[in-house]
């Protein structure tokens, strides 16, 4: 998968390190902006009220 | 000699590096697969390790700087002297505990919008909170244990005996710590009854209600403090804290 993706990137191993690292910041992103905040909700971990049962 | 061999500079020096990806054996299918799901595996790896370092830092990088904006906005309606009309909106006051290190914003709710704000919130349901200046109650709050500020992250620390103290625009309120419950069901509503009980308190009287989940890091059970009102003070131009906060 990986070695996959760095085969098809463009330019010298220095241009897709670059582009690797931009890619993976973009996820990181992505992954704090949008994905994370939707999944945390979902979770377990965040409950911290007392209530009757319906879910906080 | 052979025609690749451009050492002797009869074409472009390209660093074998640079030169592009050099074939690779065909893999049996086996391997591919095997090789996929390795690959799988570090990924999930690294998203679930990317989730904790959202839970527990980004998200209290965020609520520090949301609750930051708000108490300033708080304190800067407080100084502009607007008549005092209660505008619960903009946030009740600031819960001041010396055990746990940490000046909370206090506003209305504990829906997950408010409480992710990195403050603490008044219970409006399922038993509304009674106000501190209220004349018999229990002034009921909830704040997060970890992530999204945290601010009830050291309730444990929290001893009977230890001073809890609410800031409002023109009062300070001191309680005194007098029970706390290290483990109850997150359907306990009964600790937010007017008169806890289970506090052991039988009689009407002003009291506080700190709670929030435990163990660490999961909401398996609730954390319950419990004070009661010992003095009021009223705020003096300086804002002078009271003597439990000098200290």
């Amino acid at each position: 998968m990986y070695g996959w993706i760095w085969r098809h990137l463009p330019g010298n191993a220095l241009v897709r390190a670059l582009i690797s690292a931009l890619l993976v910041l973009g996820i990181v992103f992505v992954l704090f902006q949008y994905v994370f905040p939707w999944a945390e909700p979902l979770l377990p971990f965040g409950d911290v009220t007392v209530d009757e049962g319906r879910g906080a | 000699m052979t025609i690749t061999d451009n050492s002797r500079g009869t074409g472009p020096r390209v660093p074998s590096w640079a030169a592009g990806p050099p074939r690779r054996p065909r893999r049996g299918l086996v391997a591919s697969v095997v090789s996929l799901t390795g690959e799988l595996l570090i990924t999930i790896g690294v998203l679930l390790a990317l989730f904790v370092a959202y839970s527990l830092w980004w998200t209290n990088v965020q609520a520090n700087r949301e609750a930051g904006r708000l108490s300033d906005h708080l304190r800067d309606s407080w100084q502009s002297g607007a008549p005092g009309a209660l505008d619960t909106d903009g946030g009740l006051g600031f819960l001041h505990v010396p055990a746990m290190a940490q000046d909370v914003l206090v506003r209305a709710g504990t829906g997950t919008k408010v409480l992710n704000e990195g403050v603490a919130g008044f219970y409006e349901k399922p038993v509304k909170s009674a106000m501190p200046w209220d004349k018999a109650g229990n002034f009921t709050l909830a704040a997060h244990r970890d992530g999204h500020g945290a601010k009830f992250h050291n309730i444990h620390k929290i001893d009977v005996g230890d001073p809890i103290v609410f800031e409002t625009k023109d009062t300070w309120y001191v309680y005194k710590t007098y029970a706390t419950l290290p483990e109850t069901s997150k359907y306990n509503t009964d600790v937010l009854a007017p008169v806890p009980k289970e506090s052991g308190r039988e009689k009407p009287g002003r009291y506080i209600t700190l709670t929030t989940c435990t163990p660490m890091y999961t909401s398996e059970h609730r954390y319950i403090v419990w004070g009661e009102l010992v003095r009021t003070e009223k705020v003096d131009a300086a804002r002078t804290p009271p003597a439990e906060l000098r200290d």
